[in-house]
This record gives structure tokens, sequence and C-alpha cells, in this order.
């Protein structure tokens, strides 16, 4: 059975070792709101941070184009940094980049390597705990929202989507609607039949301008 | 608070004016989330207060030289809206009493964030008050711990605030404006509930060393019916989803 | 302005470009509106407006005061707008900022010019007048606080008590059998952005951050009461001649949720 847990809830008599919970003398406490799951032992965040690991695909915006280096910022206390001689085009302030942790470096900046730029488009924030279920079990519902609405749609663990073409509104439509129900079950299908049949409030013509 | 010769009777027939007993709280209501840009807000109903809480960060502490490099640092700014008494219009911005509840409320969320997680970095915390009816300081409190769990911020607790004061030599819980401007004393307070550390504490009239003592067992009690208030909103939005779905 | 405001920015311009906004919004059309009246009570008035993401706040408080001395028998009005830093990421702490000052101005000159408010009936005896607070509070931040703030402004007005003045304790009365501030009329305002040749009505946030040109249109029933043009960018004569058209057609349904928000 799980519960929502609150931060400084009681999760358990007993010392335990999990993302999310701390433990002082016998006892194990949250220090999120999130859910508990006592049978797996596992505590999930509601809400949650993105804290940096090496490996984890980020969505960056760059903030400072510097002469050797890049400032990116990821929607996080977190920096970002990419040296400049690995990027084969200059990037400039504005521009939105795709790109992998490689290491924290001694000043918790992210540093990040292979950037790949990505042209136009939109960015929605979600929360970084949501992220997991908008990816879903091997990437089963993302190539869901991108089978349904026909946008190319990339995913950041540090809690940003960017999406491009097809019908962008529904697919900002989904992705808000897992982030809202992220922490019920039964999501896979209930996208699946929602983006089978929606065609989501298509961006139409206006009368006048 | 205050003395003076025609200081009314706040205790009547064993019963406060309001009609309260003198452990109880007045009504409240707390609700999680509802402003967008925050990465946090609550809203809460205490009595006639009306509270609004919201964070935002952590993010790059600036300027620069307020950044610690072991730990964040928390920005906290508590003020009462022009409109929020019922007597005349107030100034707007904080005045110096807003200024030293800002500073006491941070030091309440310096014990219970996990500062040393975000070197650098700084956290906002804003109170505004809407409406006052005594105890703004414990109702915002009370509201930015919900807004701060609403955030995602790692805490490891979630404290409550409450005020236990003094009238007509009788210990009475949550002072409601009138009681606050004539009891013989004023002691608001905030807890965290897991551990029980006092994590606010000013006081102001006369009180026993016993009095304080049982003030702060009254509002221990107290707080655990705060503390379940806050729980319950924090999980509300979730299983109100939930309901949606339940087979 | 925070990195992903330019991203967000270039998103509608792209959009705009291809003349839609994002769901589906036509040119001229307001995002969903919510009015609640009286919503504090230790205020003589309030009202919230929602207008989509954007939330604001009005409380109007009523004293005694002292005349100017150019208008020894007419009460004051007093408008303040605060753009509170918990509104968004954007706004400080710290002294009023030449937009909330801008702000203010415009809300306060639409009320003034289309005499909402009766001040010479504020008079009470000779040095003392009442004085109306119009206290406007910025809760979320999503673009057009124009409109929001004078729609908050007006509903608040139309559903305010009038306090008393008891002359023999010379105290002011503010609870028990009270009257209501009495409303000569009803002003609202339309705001259009301008960006590129493309004109909207109620831009949101991430189109306010890629306007160039704003003008607001303020009006009655039947005549324009105050403008204000804001930002670098510039409108023809034409513009304005045909944006006033579209005002008065949309402040009829401004009007409307001002008028259903009315208290008994």
């Amino acid at each position: 059975m799980s519960r929502i847990v609150v931060p400084g809830e009681i999760l358990a008599e007993k010392p335990l070792r999990m993302p999310n919970a701390l433990t002082e003398g016998s006892r194990t406490f949250s220090t999120v709101l999130g859910i508990y799951d006592e049978a797996k032992g596992a505590l999930t965040a509601l809400e949650g941070l993105w804290y940096p690991r090496r490996g984890d695909i980020v969505i960056g915006i760059v903030e400072e184009a510097r002469l050797n280096s890049y400032n990116v910022e990821l929607n996080s206390p977190f920096k970002g940094i990419i040296i400049a001689k690995f990027v084969e085009t200059r990037l400039q302030r504005g521009d939105v980049i795709e790109a992998e942790v490689k290491e924290l470096d001694e000043t918790r900046t992210a540093v990040l390597m292979r950037p790949k730029k990505l042209f136009g488009g939109k960015v929605l924030d979600v929360k970084p705990s949501k992220i997991p279920r908008i990816i879903g079990r091997s990437n089963t519902m993302l190539q869901q929202i991108r089978d349904g609405t026909k946008s190319s749609v990339m995913v950041g663990m540090n809690g940003r989507v960017w999406i491009k073409g097809g019908n962008i509104a529904l697919a900002t439509e989904t992705i808000l609607k897992i982030s809202e129900e992220a922490h019920t079950s039964g999501l896979t299908e209930r996208v699946k039949a929602m983006l089978e049949k929606s065609r989501g409030p298509e961006e139409r013509i206006p009368e006048e301008g | 608070m205050g003395g003076g010769a025609n200081k009314p009777e706040l205790i009547v027939n064993g019963k406060r004016l309001d009609g309260r007993g003198f452990d109880e709280l007045r009504p409240i209501k707390i609700v999680a989330g509802g402003l967008k840009n925050a990465a946090g807000s609550a809203y809460l109903e205490w009595g006639n207060n009306k509270v609004l809480a919201a964070v935002y960060g952590p993010k790059e502490a600036l300027p620069k030289h307020t950044q610690d490099p072991e730990k964040a640092v928390i920005k906290c700014r508590y003020a009462m809206a022009p409109f929020s008494s019922l007597e005349e219009h107030n100034r707007s911005g904080p005045n110096r009493r807003a200024i030293e509840i800002s500073k006491v409320t941070k030091e309440v969320f310096e014990n219970v964030i996990m500062l040393e997680d975000f070197p650098g970095s700084e956290i906002d915390i804003y109170i505004e008050v809407l409406q006052s009816d005594g105890g703004t300081r414990a109702a915002g409190i009370t509201c930015a711990s919900v807004a701060l769990a609403m955030s995602g911020i790692p805490m490891t607790d979630l404290p409550y605030a409450v005020s236990v004061g003094k009238a007509n030599g009788h210990l009475i819980l949550d002072l409601n404006k009138s009681e606050d401007n004539f009891s013989d004393a004023d002691m608001p307070i905030a807890i965290g509930p897991r551990t029980g550390d006092i994590l606010l504490l000013q006081m102001d009239g006369d009180l026993s060393k016993e009095e304080v003592g049982r003030g702060l067992t009254m509002a221990k009690k107290a707080g655990e019916i705060v503390s379940k208030l806050q729980m319950d909103a924090l999980r509300a939005p979730y299983e109100k989803i939930l309901e949606r779905y339940k087979v | 302005m925070q990195p992903i405001s330019v991203v967000k920015g270039e998103y509608v311009r792209e959009l705009l470009n291809k003349g839609i906004r994002e769901e589906g919004r036509g040119m001229l059309e307001y995002r969903s509106i919510g009015v609640k009246h009286s919503v504090l009570q230790n205020a003589e008035g309030s009202a919230q407006v929602d207008m989509g993401s954007t939330k604001v706040l009005v409380g109007i408080k009523l004293d005694m005061g002292e005349p100017m001395s150019d208008k020894p028998n007419e009460g004051n009005l007093m408008t303040m707008a605060e753009l509170l830093p918990l509104a968004s990421p954007e706004y400080e702490t710290g002294p009023p900022s030449p937009d909330s000052i801008e702000l203010a101005r415009v809300v306060d000159r639409g009320i003034r010019a289309a005499n909402v408010i009766d001040l010479p009936a504020l008079f009470i005896e000779e040095g003392k007048v009442w004085n109306v607070f119009v206290d406007i509070y910025v809760l979320n931040y999503d673009g057009n606080l124009f409109d929001a703030c004078a729609l908050a402004a007006m509903t608040a007005l139309s559903n305010t008590r009038m306090p008393k003045y008891d002359k023999e304790k010379d105290e002011v009365i503010r609870e028990g059998s009270l009257g209501k501030l009495k409303i000569n009329n009803v002003v609202t305002s339309c705001t259009y952005a301008k960006m590129g040749n493309k004109i909207v009505l109620d831009a949101d946030g991430a189109e306010e951050s890629i306007m160039e040109g704003r003008v607001t249109i303020a009006n009655d029933e039947k005549v324009v009461r105050a403008m204000q043009k804001g930002k670098r960018g510039a409108f023809s004569q034409q513009d304005i001649e045909h944006l006033m058209e579209k005002s008065f057609e949309k402040s009829k349904e401004l009007r409307r949720l001002i008028e259903n928000a009315k208290g008994e």
C-alpha cells in the first residue's frame, strides 16, 4: 500500500536508505512531498528538484556566450557549462540545446557534452519530478506522444520539454495532463485514449488580425 | 497588548468573547498551490486572517556578495497589505515590525530546509497578509511551510506556528486581534512537529515560568491539529486526482 | 529577462507570423476571465480578477482625511499598485517601480475621468473629507495587468461599503448597517499589444515579452475616458481609430462581468 507523505513525516521506525529520505537514530523520515510505497521501500517525490547526475540528458537555454564557454540555464539552481571547443557552430544567447551531463565540477556546475542545438519550437517547463512519467517505462509514454501528435518531442531530466511540429497544442495538453496525473495508475491507457480521440484544440486561424 | 484602566474583560463566564474555549483554535483552511509562476505556493485562512505565501528558487543568489559557497541563503519578506486591517489604510511595504517578523520567519526555515544541498543559491519566501486579525506571523509561517513543501525544496520538517497568550489570568490559545490588543501576554511559537523543536519563540507581557511551560504544552497540543491541516492540504490536490480514477 | 522568457517569446512570434495564437485564441479575444467581488472583509471593498494566469486583487479602504488645498470641497481618490515579488520571478522587493506607478496611474485616470466616484459627495465638513484608497495587488503575472487591474478596481468599487462618521465621538464606523459607496459610471479598459504588423488584445506574458508597442483605451458606454500608449513601438491613426471601435465592442463583455459580480 502506498501513501502520500510530507516533509518530516516518519516512514519507518528503522533506518532505511533511499532517495528523498533521511535517517535519524532509529527512524527514517521523508524530506519531500512524495509517495511512499512501503512494500517496495521506495519514496517517489511528487514535488522535487533535479540534481544533476552524470549521463542525464538535459534541455538548456544558452544564457551567456563567452569566448571559451557557454553558460547554460537549466530550470534549476544548478548551472550548466559547455566548453566552446566541443561545439561545432557558435551558439548564442537564447539558443535551446539538448546535451548530456558529463560531470559536476567543484563549483557544482554541470559540465555538459554533446550539445545539439534545437531550432524553433516550443519549450515547456514542468516539475522535474514528473519527467520519468513523461518518458515512461522504456520510452513508451514519450513514443506514444510523438506518434499521437506527429510532433518532435525532446525531454530533459531537468524538467524541460521541447516540442516542434505536428500538433503542438495537443502535445502540450498531453504533457501537462501527464504531469498533473503522474502519481496515478492507468495513465498510459488514458493518454492513449486521449490522443486517439482528440485532435486537440488545433490552432485555428482567426477571422481577423 | 497593553494595560490601561479601561481594559475590557476578555473572559466572560469561562468563555472567550468569540465563544471559544481557552485552548480552542479558530477555524483554519489551507489550500496548497494556486500561484502559477511560483515554485510553490499556498493560501491560508485562519479565523479572519487571510495569507498568501509563495516560494521562488533555489536559484543563483544575487547580488553575488550575498552568496554562501557552503549553502543556500533564504530571503524572506513578510508584509501586510494596506487594506488588510479593519481600521485605517496602512502604508504599503514592510515597516520595522514586518522586517523583524521576516527575519525570525527566515530563521525558522533555515532550521528545516536542507540548505547544504544548494550552495551559492537563494530561496525566496514571500508572505503577504491580505487580511489581518491577530496571529498573522503564525498564520504566515504555517502557510509558508506548505508553500515550501509544494516547491519540492527538501526539508527535514514541516513547521507550524501558533500563539498562546494570557487574559484575565487564564492562558488562552490563538489570540485574535481584539484579544491581542488587551491581553496580559502574547507568545508566538513555531515548532517542528517531527522533532518537537521550538523554532520561533517570542513573548511579551507577563508570564510565570510555570505559565510559559504550560503555554508551550498548549501550543504543541494545538499544533497536532494545525499540522494535520497542513498535511491534508498538501495531500488534497493529489488525492482529488486519485479519486477521479478510482476503480 | 530570463532566458526561458526569450524562448517563449520567440515561439509566440513564430505563431503570430502564421496569424495564430496559443490555444487557438483569436487576435482580439480575451482569455477566460474570472471575477469575484468582496473576497476580503476588513477592506471596505475588494475584488479578485483572474485573466488567464494573471491574478490580481484590489482592496478599497475609506478613511477620513483632509481635502487637497485646491479642491477643499471634494474627497480624494488614491490609487496605488504593487507588483508583488511573489507574482513573478522578474519582480523585486523595494520601492515602487516606474511600471507599477504607470499601471496605478492609468487605472486611476480611467476611474477619475469617467467620474466613477462622486468626489464632491465625499465632503464631510470643512477640512474633513473621505479618502478612497484603491490598492492594486498583482499576485501572479501573465500579461495584461492594465485590463485585469482596471476590471478588479471597478468591480471592487461597485461593491464598496460606505463607512459612517460619528461627529460626536469623532469616530469612523466601519461595521454594522452601512450603505454602499455611490458609483456614477462604469469604466473598463482594453489593452492591445503590437508586434510587427500584428495587433492582439489581452497579450499574455510571452506575447508581452516580444511586444513592441502597447495601447490602452479606457471607455464607458459612450465615450473614451483615458488612453495610454506604452513601449517603443508606434501606432498609426488608423490603428487607434480601429482599436477604439473594437474597445467599445469588447467593453460590453467586461461591463457584463462587473454587472454579474454585483452583490446585494
